[in-house]
C-alpha cells in the first residue's frame, strides 16, 4: 500500500543540534543499530535507513558554530527535522533554543514536522522533557506538527518511540 | 615541478576520462535555457537516485564547456555521500574544479572525504585523499594532517603511493605543517618501501619539497637512500625511473668505487624507450663521469651512450627537438661522443624546420677534417633547398665549418664560390656575409674570391651583405684596383643606404685613404662631409668626427687604429662557460637545457623568479642614468653656452663646469692626442652635459649612461683596436652638430 503510493521515493529527515548533542550517534544507532565512535562532524552524513518499509534519507549535520550557517543549504524538500538537544548541557539551552527558532522560521521548513530529541537521559542530572520543552519554548509553536521524546543514543532507548511517531505523521501527510 | 606537474595532470586526466566515459551515451551537453540553474538546483535535490545523478552529469558537462555552475556547490555537495563509485567521482571531479570559488563551503566536503579515507575500498581511500590534497584551499589545511598520516601508512601501495604525492601538495601550501606533523619523515621512511612505486612517488615528493624548500636540504641522498633507489629503479615504472634518476644525479659519490657502481647500475637505462628516461639515465652518467678517473670505463660508458641518443633522432619531431637541444650541451661537455655518428644529423626532407635548424648546430659541433667532404656536399644540397631561412643557415654553416677547420677552409670558400655561382639571390647575399668571416678569420688567403665576388655587386640588396662587401673592399683596398670607383659608386647612394651599410662605407674610405692616400684623398674628403654633415644617424656623425680628428691630428695614429689587426674570431656561437654548462648537465631533459638558460631564469620558485632577476637587471642602469641626469642638471647652464660658442668655431671659453665633465673631456684628449686642448674641451663639457637629456639618440650606442660603455663602442668603431683612453667615463656619443670643424679640414688637405 505504502509502496505503491510512494514509489522509489525517499523521505528526507534532517538530523539537527548543536555540537556535542549525539546527531551522529543517532544517526548510526538507527542505521546500525549499534553504537560507533565518532569524531565531530565536520560537514555531514548521509544514510539510508529503512524503518518499517519506509526509506528514510537521513542527514546528520555537523553542529560546531562555524557550519550551522549552511544547514540552510539542507533544508529543500525536508519532510522531517529531528532536533537533538543534550539535556544535560543547561548552560547552552538557550542557544539551542535560537537556533532552533531560527531554523523554524524558514520558509522552506514550513511543511516539516519538527520531532525533539531529548537526548543523554542516560547521564545524571539530565533535564526531563518536560523541562527540555520549556526550555526551548516549544509550548509556543504555532502551525508546526511536533513532539518530544526523552532519549538515550547509547542506550538506544526513546529512538523507536520516535521513529514510529514520525512514520505515523509522514503516512498520513502523504495518504 | 615538471615531474610534479605530470602527476597532477594525469591524475585530472584519469578522472576527466572516467567522466567522458559516463557522459558519452546521452548529450547532456544540449541546451542552455533561462533559468536552468535553477532546475538543475531542484534536480540535485530530487528525492530520486537516478535523477540526482544525471544530473551531476549535467552539472559537470556545463562546467567542462565553461559555464559557471558554481552556485550550485552545496547541492553537488550534498551527493557526495554515496556508494556509487561514478557518481564519487563525478562529485569530486566538481569539487577540485569549484573549491575555490567556494572556499567557506569547503568545509562540508570534509567529514565525507574524512570518512573515505578509511572506506574499505582502497580505490575511494586514495580518490579521497588525493582529492582533498588537490583542494588547495586553506581550510582545508585543518583537516587533511590525520586522514593523510593514516593514508601514508595505509596497507596498501596504491593508497600509499598517492598520499606521499599529496604531501608535496600540501608543503607547498604550508611548509610548516608539513614539517611539524612529520609528514617528512614520513615521506624519507617511504623511500624504504617495499613497493618500488611508492618509492618513485616518495622521491618525486621529496624532491619537489626539497627544490622548493628555502634550505634545499630537506632530503639529500646517502649510501642507504642510494642502495634503496637503485634497487627501486630496475621495478618501477617509467616516471618513476626518471624521479630517481634525478635523485641520483644530486648525490655525490663518496669515492670512484661508489661513483662506478652506480653508474655500472644506470648503464642499462639509456635502452629505455622512453626518452625522458634515457636522458635522465645520461644526465647522472655524465654527472659520475667527472668521479671516475678510470679512462677504459668511462669510455667504454661513453660509448653505450651513443646509440640510446642516435635512437632518439627516429622518435617524434617534437622530441627530436629536445633531444637535438640537450645533445647541443652534452656535445658541449664532450665534444667527440657522436664523432662518428654524423650522418644521423643530416636533415631530412620532411623535418620540421625548428629540427632542421637545430641539425645544423650538431653539424658544426661535430665536422672535423676527416668527415667535412661529406658535410659539404650536404650543406650544398641544403643551400638550394626551397626554405630560404634554412638555405641561408646552411651557407652560414659552411662559412662556420671554414672558420672552425683550417684544413678545410679552402675547400668550404670553394663551394661556396660555386654557391654564388648560380646567382640564387639569397644565397649569394648570405655566401657574402659568411666570406667575410672566412675573410677576417684566414685574412690575405683568399684574395682570389674578391674578383667573383665583386662581380656580384648589382644582386645585392640586404643592407647585412652590401655591409660585408663594402668591409671586404676597405680590408683589401690595396688588391682591387677600382676599388676607389666602387665605393664612389656607394657613397653616391650614401643617403639611400642603411646605417650599418653608411657606417661601412665611412670606414672602407678611410681604409682606402690610409692604404692608397692618392686614390682615396677626393673621396675621403667627401665620405667625410657627406657623413658629418647630411645624416641623421649620430653613430655615422660620431665615427665620422672622429675619423676626422684621426686624421687631422696623426694619420700614424688613424692607421694603428684603423688598420689594427682585429681579436681572432670563432665559430662557437652559443657556447656556454663552464659553470653554466654543468649546470646544463645536471638540468639535462629538463625546461633549462632546452632553453638553455639557467631554471631560476624561467620558474618563478619565489627566490630568483624572472620577476626578480629582470627587476635586478634593471635597478643598475636606472641609478647611473640618475647620477648622470644630477650631474647633468649641475652643468646645464654652462653647457648651453659652450654650445653657442661651438657655433662660432668653438676657440674660446674654457669649460667653466664641474668635475664629471672635466674628467671626461680628459679622457677624449687621450683618445685625440689632440694639440688644442681649449678647443676641444667645450665639446666634452657639451657631450657630458646633454648626454642623458633630449638629445640623447635612441639609435646610439645602447647604454646611454652605463660608464665604459660608451667607450667600448668607441673601440668598436677602430675595429676593435687596443684599449686607448680606458678610463673614460662614456661622455661621448652625441656630439653636438657643429664642433670646430675649420682646423681638421685644413690639416686634411694641407
Amino acid at each position: 500500500m505504502l509502496n505503491r503510493l510512494w514509489g522509489e521515493k525517499e523521505v528526507r529527515i534532517l538530523i539537527l543540534g548543536l555540537d556535542g548533542a549525539g546527531k551522529t550517534t543517532i544517526l548510526y544507532r538507527m542505521q546500525l543499530g549499534e553504537v560507533i565512535s565518532t569524531i565531530p562532524t565536520i560537514g555531514f552524513n548521509m544514510e539510508t535507513v529503512t524503518y518499517k518499509n519506509i526509506k528514510f534519507q537521513v542527514w546528520d549535520l555537523g553542529g560546531q558554530t562555524s557550519i550551522r550557517p549552511y544547514w540552510r543549504c539542507y533544508y529543500a524538500n525536508t519532510d522531517a527535522v529531528i532536533y537533538v538537544v543534550d539535556s544535560c548541557d543547561r548552560d547552552r539551552m538557550s542557544t539551542s533554543k535560537e537556533e532552533l527558532m531560527g531554523m523554524l522560521e524558514e520558509e522552506e521548513l514550513r511543511d516539516s514536522v519538527l520531532l525533539v530529541f531529548a537526548n543523554k537521559q542516560d547521564m545524571p542530572g539530565a533535564m526531563s522533557e518536560v523541562e527540555v520543552t520549556e526550555a526551548l519554548g516549544l509550548s509556543a509553536l504555532r502551525n508546526r506538527t511536533w513532539t518530544i521524546y526523552k532519549t538515550s543514543a547509547v542506550k538506544g532507548q526513546g529512538l523507536t518511540e520516535g521513529l514510529d511517531w514520525l512514520v505515523d505523521i509522514i503516512s498520513q501527510n502523504k495518504a | 615541478m615538471a615531474t610534479f606537474a605530470n602527476i597532477q595532470l594525469s591524475d585530472v586526466e584519469r578522472v576527466v576520462n572516467d567522466f567522458i566515459a559516463a557522459v558519452r551515451a546521452p548529450n547532456y551537453f544540449a541546451s542552455t535555457r533561462r533559468g536552468e540553474l535553477t532546475e538543475l538546483r531542484a534536480d540535485l535535490n530530487s528525492d530520486e537516485r537516478a535523477r540526482r545523478k544525471e544530473t551531476v552529469k549535467r552539472v559537470i558537462a556545463q562546467m567542462t564547456i565553461g559555464k559557471d555552475v558554481s552556485s550550485l556547490f552545496p547541492d553537488v555537495l550534498k551527493n557526495m555521500q554515496t556508494d556509487d563509485l561514478e557518481l564519487k567521482k563525478l562529485v569530486y571531479l566538481y569539487l577540485m574544479n569549484y573549491a575555490k570559488t567556494q572556499p567557506e563551503l569547503v568545509i562540508l566536503a570534509v567529514n565525507t572525504f574524512v570518512k573515505d579515507t578509511s572506506d574499505r575500498n582502497p580505490l575511494i581511500r586514495a580518490l579521497a585523499i588525493r582529492t582533498m590534497g588537490c583542494i588547495r584551499v586553506d581550510k582545508m589545511l585543518d583537516f587533511i594532517s590525520e586522514p593523510l598520516m593514516k593514508c601514508l601508512r595505509d596497507d596498501n601501495p596504491y593508497v600509499r603511493k598517492t598520499a606521499a604525492i599529496n604531501v608535496a601538495k600540501l608543503y607547498d601550501l604550508s611548509p610548516e605543517l608539513a614539517m611539524d606533523n612529520g609528514f617528512i619523515d614520513v615521506l624519507k621512511e617511504l623511500v624504504a618501501d617495499s613497493n618500488p612505486m611508492v618509492v618513485a612517488n616518495a622521491v618525486t615528493a621529496l624532491l619537489d619539497i626539497n627544490e622548493s624548500s628555502t634550505e634545499g636540504n630537506v632530503f639529500t641522498v646517502d649510501p642507504v637512500v642510494l642502495g634503496k633507489l637503485l634497487v627501486a629503479m630496475n621495478e618501477c615504472t617509467e616516471w618513476g625511473q626518471v624521479a630517481i634518476l634525478t635523485a641520483l644525479a644530486d648525490y655525490t659519490p663518496s669515492d670512484e668505487q661508489d661513483a662506478v657502481t652506480v653508474c655500472e647500475r644506470v648503464l642499462p637505462r639509456v635502452q629505455h624507450a622512453n626518452a625522458s628516461v634515457v636522458l635522465a639515465a645520461i644526465k647522472v652518467l655524465l654527472v659520475y663521469s667527472r668521479y671516475i678517473n678510470n679512462e677504459e670505463f668511462t669510455s667504454q660508458m661513453l660509448k653505450k651512450m651513443t646509440p640510446p641518443l642516435v635512437t632518439l633522432l627516429s622518435s617524434a619531431p617534437e622530441i627530436q627537438y629536445v633531444a637535438l637541444r640537450n645533445i647541443n650541451i652534452i656535445l658541449q661537455k664532450i665534444p667527440t661522443l657522436l664523432g662518428n655518428e654524423m650522418r644521423v644529423f643530416f636533415c631530412r626532407y620532411n623535418d620540421p624546420p625548428y629540427v632542421k635548424l637545430e641539425k645544423l648546430e650538431i653539424l658544426v659541433k661535430l665536422c672535423n677534417a676527416q668527415n667535412i667532404d661529406n658535410l659539404l656536399v650536404e650543406l650544398k644540397e641544403y643551400a638550394n633547398e626551397v626554405d630560404v631561412d634554412f638555405a641561408r643557415r646552411a651557407v652560414r654553416v659552411i662559412g662556420r665549418c671554414a672558420v672552425k677547420i683550417e684544413e678545410a677552409a679552402e675547400r668550404c670558400v670553394n663551394v661556396l664560390i660555386e654557391l654564388i655561382r648560380t646567382r640564387v639571390n639569397h644565397v649569394v647575399q648570405e655566401a657574402i656575409i659568411v666570406i667575410k668571416d672566412i675573410f677576417r678569420k684566414y685574412p690575405h688567403q683568399y684574395e682570389g674570391v674578391i674578383p667573383i665576388l665583386s662581380e656580384h655587386l648589382d644582386v645585392l640588396d640586404e643592407p647585412e651583405a652590401k655591409a660585408a662587401l663594402i668591409w671586404i673592399m676597405g680590408e683589401y683596398a690595396d688588391r682591387i684596383d677600382n676599388v676607389a670607383s666602387l665605393l664612389a659608386q656607394f657613397l653616391d647612394s650614401f643617403k639611400g643606404e642603411e646605417t650599418q651599410v653608411q657606417l661601412q662605407i665611412v670606414t672602407a674610405i678611410v681604409k682606402l685613404f690610409l692604404r692608397r692616400p692618392s686614390d682615396g684623398q677626393d673621396i675621403v674628403i667627401r665620405a667625410l662631409e657627406v657623413a658629418t654633415k647630411e645624416t641623421d644617424s649620430p653613430d655615422i656623425r660620431d665615427r665620422a668626427y672622429i675619423y676626422w680628428r684621426l686624421l687631422s691630428s696623426n694619420p700614424d695614429a688613424a692607421k694603428a687604429v684603423v688598420l689594427a689587426d682585429r681579436p681572432p674570431i670563432s665559430t662557437e656561437t652559443g657556447a656556454v662557460t663552464t659553470g653554466l654548462l654543468d649546470l646544463f648537465i645536471r638540468n639535462l631533459s629538463t625546461l633549462a637545457s632546452v632553453y638553455h638558460k639557467p631554471p631560476e631564469t624561467f620558474i618563478g620558485t619565489g627566490r630568483i623568479g624572472a620577476d626578480a632577476s629582470t627587476a635586478q637587471a634593471i635597478s643598475i642602469p636606472s641609478t647611473a642614468e640618475e647620477v648622470v641626469a644630477a650631474a647633468a642638471a649641475q652643468v646645464q647652464k654652462s653647457a648651453v653656452e659652450d654650445l653657442l660658442d661651438l657655433d662660432f668655431g668653438g676657440e674660446s671659453s674654457p669649460p667653466p663646469s664641474a668635475a664629471a665633465p672635466a674628467s671626461s673631456h680628459q679622457s677624449i684628449m687621450d683618445l685625440f692626442d689632440a694639440p688644442a686642448p681649449s678647443a676641444l674641451a667645450p665639446m666634452g663639457t657639451t657631450a657630458a652635459a646633454l648626454s642623458p637629456a633630449s638629445m640623447a639618440p635612441p639609435t646610439s650606442h645602447g647604454s646611454t649612461a652605463s660608464g665604459g660603455g660608451a667607450m667600448n663602442d668607441l673601440l668598436d668603431v677602430f675595429g676593435g683596436s687596443p684599449a686607448i683612453g680606458s678610463s673614460s667615463t662614456g661622455s661621448l656619443q652625441p656630439t653636438p652638430s657643429k664642433p670646430a670643424k675649420s682646423d681638421p679640414f685644413a690639416d686634411l688637405l694641407g
